[in-house]
């Protein structure tokens, strides 16, 4: 068997953080195939295939090409190679014609140096008739649709000649007609005997698409199958990965559970696109419980997290706090009406990385640190450094809150958001990138929240997480709900029989609350 | 409309200094620096492009060293911005009074004179008469009669287009500027662009600022009189376009010679006299600004 790619041994690891983004991952590309690389958010799929494209060097191991050993230290040895890559975020000048931008680093030119803008455009239309392409060549790129736009992404590489092609998440703004076109183009390119791979995490695209399926998980290489041979189910336990035994104690709380967030017919659409991004959510989340929110990435719990956050307003429908109205009020007045948010997104949105831990700690209470307007220091190092021994963080009030580890960092968050909580805490990817120890301790922190009588929103991606530790479970497809466990079903649900909701496989027929 | 000829005819020299940092200020603006230095360099080219002349005898060889020493400060400038990672703002404003205060301190040092200095023995610059400028039909007498430099210039501003619309290195250039992503996905680096802007920047204000000083045959301290700022404003002005650019720089041209004529015509006092470009240059700005607004407004 031929091999168009081989990466043997690459590890990847980010001094930043010491994350083991790839971990001796072993990947093998056959000559005139389609490899869909799969894998969770995080585990490590997009880092690999910068590696191969030269955009990230690995700290070991040795790659391949065409059977020859390579480095590729930049795009330009991966294009001389026969490399080529379209990104998940178009790299297209708006301003620019499709063909200025196909040709753009290897434009052909007139007397020595006059861009040959006819030329590109007789080049670029060829590519264009060749591959059944639908776009203009002097069109804008800026009046294309979004699928044209990829198949601009796609020409741009053809045109270098490349063999081997690399696309992530192509379809993660298409349609499905988009999708469809797109699929039987990439079709088209294996059988002319180029080499493809697609980063991806759907499931159904998996098996539509590719001939074999290389599988990540936490920067290791799982294994690479025969689509055929395996089921939807089985990618996705491979995917998800075994059960890691996390656990927290569920005690009867003894409340009356009362609704304290209410979400009724909630919609949130966007401009220029027809599918919802919130699609008539309703639910409430009660005192006294974990709710846990499920989904794969881009459908739609990014969009709640910032909805309840206040920071995307809704379209229709309408958010009650403790049966108050609160629907589109702005983050400020959510704040001051209790909300207490850990966001996904802990360094640009939870913390001010160049601040210092005790400002971080305070940014919310400025008021009650000040004497005559003036800030209190010492007020304010007390505060912080009563704080950080009630939460264990390792750090000191002065240092730049940036310089601490990942995990002592969420804790800094959590410390003030839950020194503002009142009756209700939002937490996003509390355990994103945090070693056992730490996300044992958000776990615990929950679980005292909840015993003194908090609704815990939880939205994660970790199903592990979700199943450990919410009492209700919501599964988000599309925007919209397609199940809600409670109760027992919460307690015995498994992994599997969430993906496939998650996946859309299967919606549950009446949704309760 | 008599009085009318000398004041259109001596706007086309005032506005070619400012034509020539709008060029230059062009190539930085399009590949995504905002070149606040325009001011330094333009002083720096005054100054320079003068006192060589004066010290070679010769006007094509001063002028090219002082549009080489121009070209070494925006080179300095460029390195700390792109190479170092400084702020642009504060490299340019680095720049700004680093040429304020070194041309001052030289011209002490050279000449023992902290104000005016004036050249005798430099030749002035010679004025060519093309014939077939004075046929044009009424504007001809306006178009005549100006210095080489000046005709240089304004071939400039047609090689400035060729070269940002009609060559690859325009359209990377103007990448950098739009989608620097796009570029560097494909293997190019855009501060390579930013850094041949910057140095293009020193090469237009060099020649600008010598015509400032050997138009006049003397060096002033800060000469240049906020011309590089206001060099900014033609760019945006002129929609960022070359053609949009001598618009722009001939309607200031027109309102500095204006306050010029107008200085001794007028009986108005002198200070609110030579206020008329700035205040011009304001107003400008302020209906440029509510134009593009409402444009967007529209659009949305």
């Amino acid at each position: 068997m031929e091999y168009a790619v081989e990466m043997h041994g690459i590890t990847r690891i980010y001094p930043e953080n010491n994350l083991r983004a790839n971990d001796a991952v072993d990947l093998t590309l056959r000559k005139g195939e389609i490899l869909c690389l799969a894998g969770e958010n995080g585990a490590g799929k997009t880092t690999l295939m910068k590696i191969l494209y030269g955009l990230e060097r690995p700290d070991e191991g040795d790659i391949r090409v065409m059977g020859k050993p390579v480095v590729i230290g930049s795009p330009l040895d991966a294009n001389r190679l026969g490399i080529g890559m379209v990104h998940q975020h178009f790299m297209l000048v708006d301003d620019f014609t499709v063909a200025q931008n196909v040709v753009m680093g290897v434009e052909p030119t007139l007397y020595g140096g006059l861009y040959n803008i006819n030329e590109a455009e007789k080049k670029v239309a060829k590519v264009v008739s060749d591959h059944h392409f639908s776009v203009d060549v002097k069109k804008k790129v800026k009046s294309l649709t979004v699928g044209q736009k990829q198949q601009a992404e796609i020409m741009k590489m053809l045109y270098r000649d490349v063999d081997i092609l690399i696309l992530d998440e192509p379809t993660a703004v298409l349609t499905e007609q988009e999708t469809e076109a797109l699929f039987v183009t990439l079709r088209e390119l294996a059988r002319l005997g180029k080499s493809l791979i697609l980063i991806t995490h759907k499931l159904n695209e998996i098996k539509a698409i590719s001939h074999r399926v290389a599988i990540m998980r936490q920067g290791k290489l799982i294994g690479t199958y025969n689509t055929a041979e395996v089921d939807e189910l089985e990618i996705s336990r491979l995917m998800m990965g075994q059960s890691v035994t996390l656990h927290v104690d569920r005690v009867d709380t003894g409340l009356d559970a009362k609704p304290v967030i209410r979400f009724e017919n909630v919609s949130v659409l966007r401009r220029g696109q027809q599918r919802p991004l919130l699609d008539k959510v309703t639910f409430s989340a009660n005192s006294g419980e974990i709710l846990g929110f499920a989904g794969v990435g881009g459908n739609g719990l990014g969009v709640l997290e910032a909805v309840l956050g206040g920071f995307v307003p809704v379209t229709s429908g309408k958010i009650y706090h403790n049966e108050v109205e609160t629907t589109n009020c702005g983050t400020a007045n959510l704040r001051n009406d209790g909300l207490a948010y850990v966001p996904a997104d802990r360094i640009e949105v939870g913390s001010a990385v160049a601040a210092s831990v005790a400002e971080n700690l305070i940014v919310d209470a400025r008021s009650s640190f000040t004497r005559h307007g003036v800030m209190n220091r010492k007020k304010i190092e007390a505060h912080a450094q009563k704080l950080l021994e009630k939460y264990s963080v390792k750090g000191t009030p002065g240092m730049s809150i940036g310089t601490l580890s990942g995990g002592n960092i969420q804790k800094v968050i959590l410390a003030r958001e839950i020194e503002q909580y009142k009756d209700y805490i939002v937490l996003s990817e509390p355990t994103w990138g945090l070693d056992i120890a730490s996300s044992q301790y958000v776990y615990e922190r929950m679980a005292e929240l909840r015993g003194a009588g908090a609704a815990v929103i939880l939205i994660s991606s970790n199903l592990d997480e979700i199943l450990a530790v919410a009492d209700r479970i919501i599964i988000f497809y599309r925007g919209a709900i397609v199940a809600m466990l409670a109760g027992n079903e919460a307690l015995g649900a498994s992994k599997e029989e969430l993906g496939a909701y998650m996946l859309g496989l299967k919606r549950q027929e009446a949704i309760h609350d | 409309m008599q009085f009318l000829l000398p004041i259109l005819h001596s706007s086309v020299t005032i506005m070619t200094p400012l034509l020539l940092a709008a060029m230059g200020g062009l190539f930085t603006e399009l590949s995504g620096m905002l070149n606040i230095a325009l001011e330094g360099l333009l002083l720096m080219g005054a100054f320079c492009g003068i006192i060589f002349t004066y010290f070679t005898g010769s006007m094509v060889l001063g002028v090219l060293l002082g549009i080489l020493c121009t070209m070494l400060l925006s080179a300095i400038l460029a390195a700390v911005t792109l190479n170092l990672r400084s702020n642009v703002f504060i490299t340019g404003l680095a720049t700004n009074l680093f040429a304020s205060g070194l041309t001052v301190v030289l011209s002490f040092k050279l000449f023992g004179n902290k104000g005016v200095v004036v050249f005798d023995s430099i030749p002035s610059l010679p004025v060519l008469r093309i014939p077939a400028l004075a046929q044009i039909p009424v504007f001809g007498d306006i178009f005549i009669g100006h210095s080489a430099f000046i005709y240089l210039s304004w071939l400039l501003l047609a090689v400035c287009y060729v070269v940002l619309y009609k060559t690859p290195f325009g359209f990377r250039l103007r990448a950098a500027g739009l989608h620097q992503k796009a570029l560097s996905s494909l293997g190019m680096d855009p501060n390579r662009y930013r850094f041949i802007a910057f140095l293009i920047s020193g090469f237009t204000c060099g020649l600008g600022g010598a015509l400032l000083t050997l138009n006049l045959g003397a060096f002033v301290p800060n000469i240049t009189a906020g011309k590089g700022w206001i060099a900014l404003v033609v760019i945006f002005l002129g929609n960022k376009k070359p053609l949009g650019l001598l618009i722009a720089a001939v309607v200031f041209g027109f309102a500095d010679a204006f306050s010029n004529y107008a200085q001794g015509a007028l009986n108005v006092p002198a200070d609110f006299i030579l206020a008329i470009p700035y205040v011009f240059t304001l107003l400008a700005m302020l209906g440029f600004s509510i134009y593009s607004k409402s444009k967007d407004s529209f659009e949305s």
